[in-house]
């Protein structure tokens, strides 16, 4: 034996040794994922979402790669513009592609996904108890939200992950009360007030944005009538009867004669903008929208702020809600994963802490939005929004579901329409009875273009 | 055969061979995607209702709703609207811009190559900078008119100034183009004569009028008309701006087509709203090409 044989012998390892230890260190290195894929069912998988662009996918970033450790898959998720993932979206689905796992389910699309069966049945997951815990609890969900993501025989194919309540903020009620106005509860009483605010100290008596197919019905609605005749039964539009012409001419005026200049192209950025910055007295939008001016920290006129209920008609206050949701496109690869993701992305416990970490109040579990703990953190100056929140998302789903225009797929069609006709009576293109008499003819001809039978 | 004819059918042969490549990627790049947009005209095509794509039972139905869908008549007068009036300020102001920086000296250089910048930005660039001097309230041209109190109407959301806000726009973006084209044709033209014509004792508007615009009016011809055809680009403006608005004030065709097919999914009837529009963008680009062999033969 050499010396240098007799220096490896007393190292403890030889030349074999070593070459054993370096094909074990290789396959061990080769060969984890069976090992790891005992406890984490999903190690291996990628999936693929996509939705627009929005806060609670920004921050729900932030935990996915808790929920890539806990199930070992990983999560490729595409955000994009809302124009653009709506158009990407509806293509890939409508063409019954496999590019996504999950997508967004696009509020505006739901019901035209839904009726063509574009969506998976989430049913299935839900009902089977290997898949989904009874803690899960489908039914937490306000029911509201949920009403866009179900077909006529009640099946879902989406969860909503944010929930949209209109409510109505006031930003300068130190104005209002040096006028002696109180905060308007009829069209009447909101007409006045922003006919006594506006121009007072620089302040304009409202605002808005160019959604108008979304701002409209409520005042449609609240003067009795309706986008159309009998959603989702009759869906002949209903847009020249005299409540929509009456309410086109209130919306109208309000916007002409106490509005800023240039409203008609506001968006909803700059809309909330006037608000917070107090630079407009009124706006009613989505909760998410307006209760900035109490919580947000860009908010000017914190301390000069209310949210409350919108006005009521001469029927009664129709404040529109909606939601988006997540579902399962029918051809998607990885559909289990899928779930596994959307489980875990609307849970109970990550929306909460969502609520508690950032702030995001507009989620849309009951039981969290009914917690002590989002009542504290949502109640400011003495006024508790997540209360107001879950009143107003809750209302569609009392009594006749007055948003059921909304779920109709031909409402595309019909609130291009409406949009067109409102901006021609708004700027005195053409009376109200002649703009909707135009737009009425206007929907039954592009519907029917478009194949449905009316 | 003769030689000389072997000779020939043996060019004739290897320029098909030479050709043969660019005509396939030609074919497969823009010829491909054209008759799939011809097909789909054809057809009531809906994206939620795949099937749709492939009946053919009625082919003509889309072009038969075309004259009696008030959107669609409206789009295609927008369009004029847009396309003569855009054009028209763009020769004339690009010529006068021309004009004035015809001569030598480094700041004029400096000046053309600082007029040439907006023709170079991306179509969405121009669109924003646009969008922020006609928004009330960020916008310096209403902070400015605020101090001399002067009450200007939102301009994109004024019937009677909306298309016009678009042609602004439009126009402060390729009015470059005509300006180049136009500022070279003038460099082309010999000292001699204008200088001849001061000796007779013309004026510098007759030197303009019997001397520079005959030169440079096949020019003025011929950029007019690219700028014609390019002008149903004006997308990106209509998009941002005014959104086809108010009303359907601004709403082009290539607008209106880009709605039916994205917003109500009708790619059928779209793509037939789209085979018009082509139809008379090629009826322009062959007046474009006939102007130019007419202009070769008078020369």
């Amino acid at each position: 034996m050499t010396k240098e044989n007799s220096s490896h012998k007393s190292a403890g390892f030889s030349r074999r040794t070593l070459l054993q230890a370096g094909a074990a260190t290789v396959g061990a290195a080769a060969f984890p994922m069976p090992v790891i894929a005992q406890t984490k069912p999903f190690a291996g998988v990628t999936l693929r979402g996509a939705s627009f662009q929005h806060r609670f996918f920004t921050l729900l970033q932030n935990y996915i790669p808790e929920f890539e450790a806990q199930t070992g898959m990983k999560v490729d998720l595409q955000l994009s513009a809302f124009p653009v993932y709506n158009q990407q979206a509806n293509l890939e689905l409508s063409s019954g592609g496999s590019a996504f796992d999950f997508v967004n389910v696009t509020f505006i699309l739901a019901a035209r996904w839904v009726a063509a069966g574009l969506l998976a049945n989430l049913d299935e997951f839900t009902g089977d108890p290997n898949l989904t815990p009874a803690e899960w609890k489908p039914k937490d969900f306000v029911e509201g939200a949920q009403v866009p993501y179900r077909d006529a025989k009640g099946a879902t194919y989406g969860y909503s992950w944010e929930g949209g309540a209109m409510v109505m903020g006031l930003s300068r009620m130190d104005l209002m009360e040096k006028k002696g106005l109180k905060i308007p509860k009829t069209f009447a009483e909101l007409q006045e007030v922003c006919a006594a605010i506006n121009g007072t100290d620089g302040v304009t008596g409202l605002v808005s944005f160019q959604l108008h197919h979304w701002c409209l019905p409520p005042y449609i609605q609240g003067f009795g009538g309706n986008i159309f005749r009998n959603p989702p039964a009759d869906i002949m539009p209903a847009l020249n009867s005299p409540e929509a012409i009456q309410a086109i001419e209130f919306y109208a005026n309000l916007l002409k004669n106490y509005a800023p200049k240039g409203v008609l192209t506001y968006t909803e950025d700059q809309a909330r903008q006037a608000l917070l910055t107090g630079r407009s007295n009124i706006f009613i939008h989505s909760s998410a929208w307006i209760t900035p001016i109490l919580l947000s920290n860009e908010s000017k006129v914190k301390d000069t702020s209310r949210v409350v209920r919108m006005p009521a008609g001469p029927v009664r206050d129709f404040p529109a809600a909606n939601s988006q949701g997540l579902g399962i496109p029918k051809n998607a690869k990885n559909k289990k994963a899928a779930w596994e993701f959307i489980k875990w992305a609307l849970s109970p416990e990550i929306s909460m802490r969502l609520v508690k970490e950032h702030g995001h109040s507009s989620v849309c579990r009951k039981s969290v939005i009914e917690s002590e703990e989002y009542r504290r953190l949502n109640t400011v100056n003495g006024q508790d929004l997540g209360a107001l929140y879950l009143e107003v998302l809750g209302l569609p789903a009392k009594g006749e579901n007055y948003m059921a225009y909304r779920t109709v797929k031909e409402f595309p069609i019909v609130g291009d329409v409406l949009n067109k006709a409102f901006e021609q009576v708004a700027t005195g293109q053409l009376a109200a009875p002649a703009a909707m008499n135009a737009a009425q003819e206007q929907a039954v001809a592009n519907m029917r273009r478009a194949g449905t039978a009316l | 055969m003769s030689g000389k004819g072997l000779v020939d059918a043996e060019r004739r042969r290897f320029n098909r061979l030479a050709l043969a490549p660019s005509l396939i990627v030609l074919f497969v790049i823009a010829g491909l995607p054209a008759i799939y947009l011809v097909v789909a005209s054809l057809t009531p095509f809906q994206l939620v209702n795949p099937g749709s794509s492939t009946d053919f039972s009625a082919p003509l139905r889309n072009y038969r709703l075309l004259p009696d869908d008030p959107r669609f008549v409206n789009s295609l007068w927008v369009q004029a609207k847009l396309s003569f009036w855009g054009v028209l300020f763009q020769v004339l102001l690009g010529m006068l811009l021309a004009l004035l920086l015809h001569t030598q000296s480094r700041v004029v250089e400096f000046a053309r190559t600082f007029f040439l910048i907006p023709m170079v930005l991306p179509p969405i660039v121009v669109a924003i900078i646009w969008k922020l001097i006609y928004t009330p309230d960020i916008s310096p041209l209403y902070y400015a008119a605020g101090l001399l109190n002067i009450a200007m109407p939102s301009l994109t959301s004024s019937v009677d100034f909306a298309l016009t806000a678009i042609i602004i726009a439009d126009t402060w973006e390729w009015m470059p183009f005509t300006f180049l084209m136009v500022l070279a044709a003038l460099q082309t033209i010999p000292d001699e004569f204008s200088e001849a014509a001061l000796v007779d004792g013309a004026n510098r508007l007759q030197i303009f009028f019997y001397i520079t615009l005959p030169f440079i009016t096949p020019i003025l011809v011929i950029s007019g008309m690219f700028r014609l055809i390019d002008s149903v680009k004006a997308f990106p403006l209509v998009f941002l701006l005014t959104g086809g608005g108010p009303g359907s004030v601004t709403e082009v065709t290539n607008y209106y087509a880009y709605l039916l097919a994205f917003d109500f999914n009708e790619i059928g009837y779209s793509s037939a709203v789209t085979i018009v529009m082509l139809l008379l963008v090629v009826a322009v680009s062959l007046g474009v090409v006939w102007m130019g062999r007419r202009r070769e033969a008078m020369e």
